[in-house]
């Protein structure tokens, strides 16, 4: 190996450490943490029971047991991910027009456009949830399942249309040409060549969308009814007013597995490999 | 979070320089007022973060929140404060103000002695409700059956909320059944949640908050909530100057009482002047401040005559003798029983 090629690795080496060193210290310490956490016994004014007592472990599965002893939790779950799937897709019918019309504006209109779909962003989340409070109490529709979409909807609209807009943006015009010189209408043009080309970014998209709804707790808080209870709620609870740091952790680190499972699944799915066969 | 940064903050900054008490407190629970006479007074300054409930107090307290002088947790929250020996014992030579304290609330179960705490301000979790819409429905103001009874709920539907608050809700349920609200009987306890999914399709949210507005502008005609939130509701519909008025009574049934207090916290460095301060507050004119601030009841005899009589005189902020032995203070479960309650609540929300 070179003298150069070592210092590139060196180079290579130090640029990767802080991202890498991060990575380890808030994603992976605190999900081991989160794993221990779901093993151990409630302490007795919240938190976590002594790991060690009397010079043994005290590890145990009750809460895992207490979790699938009946449907209850997983009826919480799947509501959720109905929610989530449900906003992901409103979200892309809504997104996918809107970032369509951004990226054939003209040039010098495509930034001030970009900045009006992240201008929301300025002023606070809560804020902007109250006033869909505000929106929706005259219309009788506050306090309901449908109140708790809309809001998921317009908080999330966003994080659709940006990447799909970048996407979008970069598709050669001239395909589109090619399609109509060979006797393509306007549908089969977007059917056969836009739809299959946006594709990442609607896979982003969706991923930017789906994960944040699973554990929003908020929204459903504040404009839900009495029975819109997602998975957030519910590990905000168990951490907050039930003081029941295993069930909390436990919680959230099934939900971790399924999304990432949900994930692999759709990686698999959207494998080239497979999209040939 | 706010929290554990600031416990950061004085780990790295010296002792010396400006004499700072730190007090982690509820959101709006003393006036600004208040707290620059006692900074005149003690020639010090008063740092103050806030939190919204015992829970979430003791929880962040439990995840190493540290460096706090003052906290105001409620009866349940002190006895567990105490049992975890997280608290520092008063000096009661420091506090020749103390007694101005009604006796009703010295030597309460949750200290006996008060050797760790000093009550401050008192709150009753009740109904609170529209008058003029109740008044034409013709609807009793006086009962729990109002926010549990299918009868009185059918002219009510999607107009009542309730706390979103497991301990709370379950204690209203348990004195309407007749229950103590500490009751463990398992049989009890199936009899209250039937009571509530009863109910639930006629309520319109659980809402901890949002129910102050919600009765203010007319939309929410009862509201199961906190005596000093009913009575903002009540001032913000008159000053808004609504063609109705709110009310609120503590239920006949009995309800539960919430007594405040300030404790030292072991970890906090200034106990000289967190007891200045506890006896400042103490003062007549300075306790009554809370009262006057946020229509809360006050379990300083000194204060009463600083206390505006509109406050003073109602019965559902300033609990009458008779209605105090239908007042019970929550006591806290241990982690089995909070969970099976947990559990309880989600089979609520779900159904």
């Amino acid at each position: 190996m070179t003298k150069r090629g070592l210092r590139g690795d060196l180079t290579r080496w130090l640029v990767s450490l802080p991202p890498t060193v991060f990575l380890l210290v808030f994603f992976l310490a605190p999900t081991l943490i989160m794993v221990t956490a779901s093993f151990q016994n409630p302490g007795e004014f919240g938190g976590l029971a002594p790991l060690f007592a009397e010079g043994q472990a005290r590890l145990t599965l009750e809460t895992y047991r207490f979790f699938f002893g009946d449907w209850i939790y997983a009826e919480i779950f799947l509501r959720s991910f109905l929610v989530a799937g449900a906003t992901t897709l409103i979200c892309l019918i809504f997104a996918y027009p809107l970032a369509l019309t951004i990226a054939a504006s003209p040039k010098r209109h495509r930034d001030l456009l970009v900045l009006l779909v992240i201008l929301p962003f300025a002023s606070n989340f809560l804020i902007r949830v109250y006033a869909w409070i505000i929106l929706l109490g005259p219309a009788g529709l506050l306090y309901t399942p449908i109140a708790v979409i809309a809001g998921m909807v317009y908080v999330h609209l966003p994080f659709m249309i940006l990447p799909l807009y970048t996407n979008l943006e970069k598709h050669d015009p001239t395909l589109l040409e090619a399609a109509q010189d060979l006797g393509a209408g306007a549908w089969t043009r977007f059917w056969r060549v836009t739809w299959p080309l946006s594709l990442p970014g609607i896979w982003s998209g969706t991923a930017l969308v789906f994960i944040p709804v699973l554990g929003m707790f908020a929204i459903p808080e504040l404009l839900g009814g009495t029975g819109d209870i997602l998975i957030g709620n519910l590990i905000k609870e168990q951490f907050l007013e039930s003081r029941d740091w295993p069930l909390g952790s436990t919680l959230s680190l099934l939900l971790t597995l399924a999304v990432l499972a949900l994930a692999a699944l759709s990686a698999w799915a959207a494998s080239p490999r497979r999209q040939r066969s | 979070m706010k929290a554990l940064l600031l416990a950061a903050l004085l780990l790295a900054a010296p002792a010396r320089g400006e004499d700072v008490l730190y007090l982690y407190n509820w959101n709006n629970y003393i006036s600004d007022d208040t707290v620059q006479r006692f900074e005149t007074s003690c020639k010090c300054r008063l740092k103050q973060d806030y939190y919204s409930d015992n829970e979430e107090m003791l929880a962040k307290l439990e995840a190493g929140a540290a460096g706090y002088d003052l906290i105001v947790p409620t009866g349940n929250a002190v006895e567990s404060l105490i049992r975890r020996q997280a608290l520092r014992p008063l000096d009661k030579t420091l506090l020749p103000h103390l007694p101005n304290i009604k006796r009703e609330y010295l030597d309460p179960w949750y200290d006996p002695g008060n050797r760790y705490s000093v009550p401050y301000a008192t709150t009753v979790t009740l109904l609170g409700f529209n008058v003029t819409r109740l008044a034409e429905l013709g609807l009793p103001t006086d009962s729990w059956a109002l926010i549990f009874e299918p009868e009185y709920l059918a002219k009510l539907k999607g107009r009542v909320t309730v706390l979103n608050s497991q301990r709370e809700l379950m204690a209203a349920a348990m004195r309407y059944l007749g229950h103590s609200v500490h009751t463990r009987d398992p049989a009890q306890w199936d009899e209250a949640k039937r009571l509530i999914l009863r109910a639930k399709p006629y309520w319109a949210t659980f809402s901890n908050s949002t129910y102050i507005k919600d009765l203010a502008i007319g939309t929410i005609w009862v509201a199961h909530g906190y005596s000093s939130d009913m009575y903002r509701a009540q001032q913000d519909a008159r000053q808004a100057k609504r063609p109705f008025a709110i009310g609120f009574t503590t239920p006949k049934e009995g309800a539960v009482l919430a007594v405040d207090n300030f404790v030292l916290h072991k970890s906090g460095r200034r106990p000289d002047l967190a007891h200045r301060f506890i006896d400042f507050m103490l003062d007549g004119a300075n306790a009554a401040d809370i009262s006057n601030l946020i229509g809360a009841g006050n379990p300083n005899a000194a204060a009463t005559p600083y206390i505006a009589p509109e406050i003073a005189g109602n019965p559902a902020i300033f609990p009458s003798p008779a209605q105090m032995q239908r007042l019970e203070m929550l006591r806290d479960l241990d982690p089995a029983t909070r969970r099976s309650l947990s559990r309880m609540w989600t089979e609520i929300k779900v159904r």
